[in-house]
């Protein structure tokens, strides 16, 4: 493998990296004016990574992929759709930006800085090298690379009291989380002498010792945390509450993409040989996710931390999939990942549409009462975004979790599928009150129109996706998603 | 040595033992006796150039001074400070010390006299620098009063921010030379200019370099111009304000003992160390030590003529010196010179 | 012998400057302990013959990191009868906690006592013949985990980026001083030269 044809696989990495370090000069020359200039730039360049990982995740001439810098990377149809989804996140976080950090405090100070679209294109670097991630120091590097990153932008807004605190929980949290992590990938390669995922696979397969299932429980727990599932969740709602409207839509998205295929990965191609080791392990996890997001959402007033346990309840919903541990369980996983990041997506930026007439955001749930007559389309794609968290039938929202609880149906985890349909149930109950407060509760007309198109569009075509004619798009996501699937199941 | 002390009839392990305390033993006590010289050189030097006579009363041209100062203050009695930490007021100046006389276990006297020949010598020196810090640190805390505590303050920010520019100045040579081995990077220097001069400070790329840690050895020092961290007129006697007797005396030897290593420093990494100024065969029969001291004395000159004639620089003139000067040109110099190695060694890659 | 008994000498004070690290209750002796647990492992660096590493682990850890650390540290007013006060609120976790390492413990020797633990023993990368630690380092570093070395330094970028964006702002009513113009200055235009007649004084 030369160094030239590894360079060529990391193209995405490469354009990012090159161009983020361009836009940092920019902004430390031009100052604050030029964080549109920045925003703009960046933007481009995670739309040209997007193209090369487009490229990588259609051309049949890379459909074999490849392994980068001696196997520490690894270029795959998985690695592309996900990498997609993590610079589409990107992309909106860094599009929605500009008028909320204008806006704050009624504008009387212009926070928009050059540096907050080049901390996301940089935590877009270490994700993309999450998920390619073929070896446990390029994971441990990417994760890092990303964590840094979000730590500073869930402080971005330094004179805000809850942003400030976000930022310190998040940050002593998740150097906890690091080091949990590291520890046990310590112990793996104390115990099978490889930092290499198929290395450790190899290893595994002649049985598993104590220090090494030490390592994989805590290097599972270290991506729990990322992944915020339940035991490991305590950080989401406060950081997700107070870090800044566009960086919570950030976060809601791509480190969770990342993370996500990190750990199917790490679960697959590296602990593959020994399922029954975590398998149990991934399905407390998920259960429990399913069953805190859905009782944690209950009593919760503010919009964003209701959907810092909405986020909780579907990750726990994505790992059914993994708990399935087969390739429809990959599958399901990547569809579902493709509609959530869809519906959070929108709902964030529905979020950040909402503000009172002196232009403060609108985060109290109370305050949406009468929505469906101050702004009936914006109420409308509130619900759909409502009603698809819920997975209720019509909406596209339904086909992911149908999808997880076949693939956990087809693996014999029926009693699983079962309990996630009924904690389902639970979970139905505040998604619908938030939509009976919009439209049957006394209007209490705080929320004003929104003059932001961008938005607009961008609720649009996320409302659209989720809508029942999302279905029209089964075949295609479906056929991407078995493709991604299959290249993390090739050295099973 | 240790052949020696094994003809003596000791066991292997016996004879390393001895053999290591009394190469220790013939560095550190020559090293006290010219920290006492130097403290009266450092006197007069200074006394001269003010036009005044410097001490000269205690024996011939007062050259006892020094033994008069120390016999003094160590017949005074120990004040510890009621409000103070006492263990740790205690400590301070031992680590000081300490780590003032640890560093010269690497340093290459000559050819062949030097106590532990290791090839990370240059990282040791830089890991052994590093730890002077704590002294002053934990002196200034320790003390649990103002001015020592501000002083201590000053000291850590200093040397941490100069210690940076030190670090890449290191690195420069460290290429030009190819190895971290004191001895060898000597040996580099050997006719380096032109197969004449035993120098690299009059090489043109290092020459900058030269001068650049020369003026951060004096920060990291802490001597005069740069000496922040003990202003009379801001912070009496900054770290040491509330010491006395023998642990004031220990600051003051590992004050010295620090400065006499930072020009053996500049005397070894950029102007040849125990090797004759000239590679002339003749010069080559006054034995190397001769060399190395009477380099390490026209550094310490150096000191003294800066002490005297400069005026004490604004603690954000240090701080601006260090970050905004030192630091970018270091940094840009290490990129250069490893570029020049680079095509020297390969060849020019077009 | 010798290197058994520095090895005894040094792990038994890392593991008890560890141990003095987490049960001093002054956060300063805390920092202190610490550092001379770093200090102990660099030696059992040495002891392994990784001396590179060793005194990278000194000029870092404690030269650099474990200064600042310091640093803050000696700036915290402690409050020494409050720290004692919240002693009781936690006894419960405390003996729960207690209670898991005697567990750990039980274990740890039942596991020990059922023979050594089987680590791998192949090296991923071993070192080329005769290559000293740096070159050793080195050679790695810079060809096949040039990747991964890269991408470090991207984080320390953003590290950077990110302590800079949090903290620096810009002040109101504040008059920076421009070097080069003072430098520039010269007597002449600060200074002159009069010869004032006696009870006149001069104009300014």
């Amino acid at each position: 493998m030369s160094v030239g044809n590894s360079l060529y696989l990391v193209a995405p990495e490469i354009i990012l990296s090159a161009s983020g370090l361009l836009l940092l000069l920019i902004g430390a020359w031009g100052g604050f004016k030029s964080a549109r200039l920045v925003s703009i730039l960046a933007v481009t360049a995670l739309f040209a990574s997007s193209a090369v990982a487009l490229e990588f995740l259609l051309n049949p001439a890379f459909a074999e992929g490849g392994d980068a810098f001696f196997g520490q990377y690894r270029l795959d149809k998985f690695g592309s759709l996900t990498k997609l989804l993590i610079y589409i996140s990107a992309i909106v976080s860094i599009i929605i930006a500009p008028r909320f950090f204008d806006n704050v405090a009624g504008g009387r100070s212009a926070v928009m800085r050059p540096e907050y679209p080049v901390l996301i294109v940089f935590a877009a670097i270490g994700m993309g090298m999450m998920v390619s991630a073929v070896d446990l120091m390029t994971l441990y590097i990417g994760l890092e690379l990303n964590s840094l990153a979000a730590y500073v932008l869930a402080s971005f807004l330094r004179n805000d009291e809850r942003s400030a605190e976000a930022g310190l929980k998040y940050f002593v949290l998740g150097g906890l989380a690091s080091g949990i992590l590291l520890f046990g990938m310590s112990l793996l390669y104390g115990f099978t002498g490889t930092t290499n995922f198929n290395a450790i696979n190899q290893a595994f397969e002649s049985g598993l010792s104590t220090g090494a299932l030490f390592g994989l429980i805590f290097v599972l727990a270290g991506m729990a945390f990322k992944i915020s599932a339940v035991p490991f969740h305590m950080w989401t709602p406060d950081v997700y509450e107070g870090a800044p409207t566009p960086v919570t839509t950030f976060f809601a998205t791509a480190p969770k993409v990342a993370a996500l295929a990190l750990t199917m990965r790490l679960a697959i191609e590296a602990f593959g040989s020994q399922i029954a080791a975590w398998q149990q392990i991934i399905i407390f996890i998920a259960l429990a996710s399913i069953v805190v997001g859905a009782a944690g959402a209950i009593g919760q007033t503010n919009i964003k931390r209701l959907l810092a346990y909405s986020s909780i309840n579907n990750v726990g919903f994505i790992l059914i999939g993994l708990a399935a541990a087969n390739q429809a369980g990959a599958s399901a996983m990547l569809v579902y990942l493709m509609i959530y990041v869809a519906m959070t997506l929108g709902s964030f930026v529905a979020v950040l549409d909402l503000r009172d007439a002196d232009g403060n955001q609108v985060e109290e749930i109370s305050s949406l009462a009468g929505l469906s007559k101050s702004r009936p389309g914006l109420a409308a794609a509130i619900a759909i975004f409502m009603f698809s968290l819920a997975g209720i039938p019509p909406l596209f929202g339904f086909w992911g979790k149908f999808l997880v609880f076949e693939a956990a149906v087809q693996a014999d985890l029926i009693l699983l599928a079962a309990l996630g349909i009924a904690a389902s149930v639970i979970g139905a109950f505040y998604y619908l009150k938030v939509i009976k407060v919009m439209y049957f509760d006394e209007s209490a007309d705080v929320v004003v129109k929104s003059d932001s198109k961008s938005h607009a569009v961008i609720i649009a075509l996320c409302a659209l996706f989720v809508s029942p004619l999302g279905y029209l798009l089964i075949p295609v996501l479906g056929n991407i998603a078995d493709q991604a699937a299959a290249a993390l199941f090739w050295a099973l | 040595m240790t052949e020696f002390f094994q003809s003596l009839g000791m066991t292997y392990e016996w004879a390393w033992f001895v053999a290591t305390i009394s190469g220790i033993l013939i560095i550190v006590l020559p090293l006290l006796l010219s920290v006492a010289m130097i403290v009266y050189a450092d006197r007069k030097i200074w006394a001269a150039i003010n036009l005044r006579r410097g001490p000269n009363v205690v024996g011939p041209f007062g050259l006892l001074q020094s033994f008069a100062d120390g016999l003094k203050v160590f017949l005074q009695e120990t004040i510890i400070p009621s409000a103070a930490n006492k263990g740790l007021f205690l400590i301070a100046p031992i680590i000081t010390f300490t780590v003032a006389l640890a560093a010269w276990a690497v340093i290459p006297f000559s050819e062949t006299a030097v106590l532990s020949n290791i090839n990370v010598g240059l990282l040791y020196i830089l890991a052994i620098s590093s730890l002077g810090v704590y002294g002053v640190v934990i002196s200034g805390w320790a003390s649990n009063s103002k001015y020592p505590f501000f002083s201590s303050m000053r000291a850590a920010a200093q040397m941490i921010s100069y210690e940076v520019s030190i670090g890449f100045t290191l690195i420069t040579v460290v290429l030009m030379a190819g190895t971290f081995n004191l001895s060898d990077i000597i040996m580099a220097q050997k006719g380096h200019i032109g197969g004449i001069v035993n120098a690299y400070g009059l090489n043109p790329l290092l020459f900058p370099m030269a001068v650049v840690f020369l003026i951060s050895a004096m920060a990291e020092t802490a001597r005069h111009p740069f000496d922040l961290t003990e202003a009379e007129s801001e912070l009496v006697a900054g770290y040491q304000t509330e010491y006395s007797s023998m642990s004031f005396a220990l600051f003051w030897l590992g004050e010295y003992a620090n400065i006499l290593l930072m020009c053996a420093l500049n005397a070894i990494l950029f102007w040849g160390g125990w090797l004759p100024p000239i590679d002339w065969a003749p010069l080559y029969a006054v034995p190397g030590i001769i060399w190395l001291l009477l380099k390490i004395f026209v550094f310490f000159f150096i000191f003294s003529w800066v002490m005297a004639t400069v005026p004490r620089y604004r603690y954000d003139q240090l701080m601006r010196l260090g970050w905004k000067i030192f630091l970018p040109l270091s940094l840009a110099w290490v990129v250069i010179v490893s570029g020049y190695v680079m095509i020297r060694d390969n060849g020019w890659p077009l | 012998m010798i290197q058994v008994f520095t090895f005894y000498l040094f792990a038994v004070l890392l593991i008890a400057s560890g141990a003095f690290t987490i049960f001093s209750r002054n956060p300063v002796h805390s920092v202190l302990w610490l550092i001379l647990a770093f200090f102990n492992a660099a030696g059992l660096m040495v002891l392994v013959g990784a001396e590179f590493i060793a005194m990278l682990l000194v000029i870092v850890y404690v030269g650099a990191v474990a200064v600042l650390f310091l640093f803050v540290v000696m700036m915290l007013d402690i409050d020494f009868a409050e720290l004692r006060a919240g002693f009781m609120k936690n006894v419960p976790l405390g003996i729960l906690l207690a209670i898991v390492f005697v567990m750990e413990l039980i274990f740890g020797i039942g596991a020990y006592q059922a023979g050594k633990i089987e680590l791998a023993d192949t090296p991923v990368n071993p070192a080329r013949e005769g290559a000293t630690n740096i070159e050793a380092v080195g050679e790695l570093l810079y060809t096949k985990y040039i990747f991964l070395f890269e991408t470090a330094g991207i984080i320390l970028l953003v590290a950077m980026v990110g302590a800079i964006v949090l903290t620096n702002r810009k002040r109101a009513g504040v008059r920076p001083q421009n070097v080069s113009e003072q430098v520039a200055r010269r007597p002449e235009d600060a200074t002159r030269n009069m010869q004032p007649e006696v009870g006149k004084g001069v104009e300014l």
